[in-house]
């Protein structure tokens, strides 16, 4: 694509995220989201192959539908109580429309079916501005509806956490995968949104640090299929024992930092006398932890001298520049001990 | 206690430095070093309060032998996995030590944690480099499935207790092993406490193993190298049994009546493992399910709380620890000859390795709990406490330890006694490096035997 353009797109993706981030009135925050839909579309596509094609025309259906309820849930929300302002939100039936739209736009279960899919036709870097970027301005939306009733969040994060969790199951694309995991840890995060909306901050920078990570590994290798993380050990060993860590720690194991989040949300779903919930999400985050695990076992447990699991392909291009991913896999790594300072430094 | 501590931590970046000339000799004397220096734990004031304190670690007579046990396991480990990391590449020896170290890093903080939530961010801690020796360095297939059981067994039992400490830290503010068995524990809800008392113990319980939910134990024990099973069997099981121990105490009035079931089942689990391993044909299988029999003896005598009970728990689980981790060295030094588990592979080898045979023999003993060893002194403590308890456990742990002698006994006759196979050409003598490492099992087992008052815990 040529420069000109490719820039003009990447302003465009970032003037729309900070439209929404800047407005206060519902059509200047719906005009945001659709600036960052239309730039991103040309970006999905730039390989012109039929599947990038048919990948962003599922993107367009799904998020065309999703802007075009947030329009109508807003607009009728100012039918009923005379309020453009995001913050005034009153109305239970327009809230639950718009949370339920802006659900669509990231891409939470029950509403999750075009995410995989479209992930899968993309290219990685334009797969991590999916699951990353994309995902910031309706959480902000969302957060700023302030919500009474926190049902429908509880519903959606329960099932976005399961979901996440049993659909990656059976996936062998490693995007596919990535798309799963991404829904489950919105999951997590639309699980805590109506109870401290600080532990959604930073539930969701974490994420985007570990997210980073794990793309970064990829990318560097060029692996999109599980067969071909087994060949990682010839091309850039080291990844060998930071991926399966960046692995774990999105999982939640501690005393890596992807614990983090999950132990903070426990503790304030608990505060909150939704034990039997909290045991639920935890419980079901399992699931996605068995492929984690198994791209782990993928990638280095299986390891030679024991029977190697791939043949050794062609390294072409080796210069790398590492400096983004090594700071957020270190991040992704050895965070938990300083969970105290961070946690003084979000807004609780 | 930091002075064990940061050298642990320290013979981290030592590995990577050191030149691959001196790595194993440099490693196992710094690591016997630390376990030296360990011992000075041992010589704690005999009260039943704690020492060596600091803000966040704590040493009191529960913790302070399985803290001295973790740190004498690492030069054991080290010196069992010489032989078979020999022929791999420089950087996947240091890993594997690596790994080694960063799990008695794990462990030595998790015994000394003072706060709940700090011991289950160590116990779900020590679960990872346990992983990566169980699948990277395990020798067949079996072993990713014995990962992923291991793994999830455990996590689907500890997301539970993690809820349960959150719940127990918003009712009482704090969950300080200091201050929570004098605050006073409310729950209105008589279902709602029961299953809260169910999340706080289900972790322990898979960990030990509790008979029921044992079925990781064989798998994580066989495949794995020699360093991994013997750090299994001998300290990481007693994690479970030492996490029962602090939480028990704050789980009353309820535990009298909510205990039964799992007591129970532990005591079943005594004589069906035992009767499993009387019919085993893999060397490893056996010594693991007599693991899950005498873990599920301290399961039981944990679970009736009476001070002999718990005494005799925490010298069963030193002593266990110690045999258990002997018989596997004794059974990795058939493995590294004949590359097979399989007992009826290499036996008679009294008169092939003599020496071996002796240290097979005491170990068998140990095993079987022979007097005066501290094994039967656990044993009978737990015996004659949960006969207090109940006069009809007396049928089921006497017909466990019946049957505990019989597979010890069949162990030992099938691997050393009978006629020399046909098919065992040539068998390597027993290196001066493996009779080390057995001296260096049973010598503190038989050392022991003298002042057991160190493994007696509170009762001291």
């Amino acid at each position: 694509m040529a420069p000109p353009i490719y820039s003009a797109l990447i302003i465009s993706l970032g003037l729309g995220t900070t439209m929404t981030f800047a407005s206060t009135h519902w059509y200047l925050a719906w005009m945001g989201i659709e600036i960052n839909t239309l730039a991103i579309i040309p970006l999905m596509s730039q390989n012109h192959t039929p599947r990038a094609t048919e990948a962003t025309t599922k993107y367009f259906f799904a998020q065309a539908t999703a802007s075009a309820t947030l329009l109508f849930a807003s607009i009728s929300n100012a039918f009923l109580t005379g309020e453009w302002d995001i913050l005034q939100t009153p109305n239970t039936l327009t809230s639950s429309l718009i949370t339920l739209a802006l659900a669509m736009k990231i891409g939470l279960a029950p509403l999750h079916s075009w995410m995989p899919e479209v992930m899968q036709g993309l290219s990685l870097l334009i797969g991590l501005i999916l699951s990353t970027w994309q995902k910031l301005a309706p959480l902000y939306l969302i957060y700023q509806i302030q919500p009474t009733n926190s049902n429908i969040f509880i519903t959606l994060g329960l099932l976005s956490i399961i979901v996440g969790g049993w659909g990656g199951f059976n996936q062998v694309q490693l995007r596919k995968i990535l798309a799963y995991s991404s829904i489950a840890h919105l999951g997590w995060m639309i699980l805590i949104l109506s109870f401290s909306p600080p532990l959604a901050l930073l539930t969701i920078l974490i994420y985007l640090m570990m997210t980073f990570s794990l793309f970064s590994s990829f990318m560097l290798t060029r692996t999109t299929h599980i067969n071909s993380l087994a060949t990682t050990w010839a091309k850039i060993p080291i990844l060998t024992i930071s991926t399966p860590l960046v692995l774990l720690s999105l999982g939640g194991l501690p005393p890596l930092t992807g614990f983090m989040p999950k132990w903070l949300i426990l503790q304030e779903l608990t505060k909150q006398d939704l034990a039997p919930i909290a045991t639920l999400a935890a419980l079901s985050s399992l699931f996605s932890l068995y492929f984690y695990l198994r791209l782990s076992y993928a990638m280095t447990l299986t390891m030679p001298p024991n029977n190697p699991a791939g043949t050794l392909p062609w390294r072409l291009n080796t210069r790398h520049n590492t400096t983004m991913m090594s700071l957020t896999t270190t991040s992704t790594i050895c965070l938990l001990p300083v969970t105290p300072a961070i946690m003084a430094l979000l807004p609780f | 206690m930091l002075k064990i501590l940061l050298p642990s931590i320290l013979l981290l970046p030592s590995t990577w430095l050191i030149s691959p000339k001196y790595l194993w000799t440099t490693t196992l004397s710094y690591s016997l070093l630390i376990a030296s220096a360990s011992l000075m734990w041992l010589a704690a004031p005999a009260e039943t309060g704690w020492s060596f304190l600091n803000c966040l670690m704590a040493s009191d007579p529960v913790s302070t032998p399985l803290l001295v046990l973790t740190c004498w396991l690492l030069p054991l480990m080290i010196l069992a996995s010489q032989n078979h990391l020999m022929l791999e590449p420089t950087n996947r020896q240091r890993t594997f030590i690596s790994l080694l170290i960063s799990l008695q890093i794990f462990l030595i903080l998790a015994f000394s944690a003072t706060e709940l939530i700090m011991f289950y961010i160590m116990f779900e801690a020590t679960l990872i480099p346990t992983l990566i020796i169980i699948t990277r360095w395990g020798n067949q297939m079996e072993r990713l499935n014995a990962g992923t059981y291991f793994l999830f067994y455990t996590l689907a039992g500890s997301l539970p207790l993690l809820i349960a400490l959150l719940l127990l830290q918003n009712s009482t503010g704090t969950l300080s092993f200091f201050t929570i068995p004098y605050l006073p524990l409310t729950c209105s809800d008589p279902w709602a406490h029961k299953i809260w008392w169910t999340a706080c113990l289900l972790a322990f319980l898979v960990k030990m193993p509790l008979y029921g939910a044992h079925l990781w134990l064989p798998k994580a024990h066989v495949e794995p190298p020699i360093a991994g099973s013997m750090v299994l069997a001998a300290v990481l099981l007693k994690l479970g049994g030492y996490g029962m121990m602090r939480i028990l105490i704050i789980l009353d009035p309820i535990s009298k009546e909510l205990s039964y079931p799992f007591i129970i089942l532990a005591l079943w689990g005594v004589i069906m493992t035992g009767s499993i391993c009387l019919r085993q044909t893999d060397l490893k299988a056996l010594i693991a399910y007599s693991s899950v029999s005498h873990m599920g003896l301290v399961a039981a005598a944990i679970l009736i709380q009476t001070p002999w009970a718990f005494t005799g728990a925490l010298i069963l689980m030193i002593a266990h620890g110690l045999t258990s981790s002997a018989l596997f060295c004794l059974a990795n030094t058939n493995y590294e000859r004949t590359h097979s588990r399989t007992m009826l592979l290499a036996r008679g080898l009294q008169t092939l390795l003599p020496l071996t045979a002796v240290w097979w023999f005491i170990a068998t003993l140990a095993n079987l709990a022979l007097p005066p060893l501290p094994n039967l002194m656990g044993e009978l403590m737990i015996i004659t406490s949960l006969f207090k308890w109940s006069m009809w456990t007396l049928i089921l742990t006497g017909l466990g330890t019946l049957i505990t002698a019989g597979y010890s006994l069949y162990m030992f006759l099938t691997t050393q006694h009978g006629p020399i196979p046909n098919h065992l050409i040539s068998i390597n003598p027993p290196h001066s490096r493996e009779h080390l490492l057995l001296t260096l099992h049973l010598l503190p087992l038989l050392l022991l035997i003298l002042k057991p008052e160190l493994l007696w815990g509170w009762s001291a």
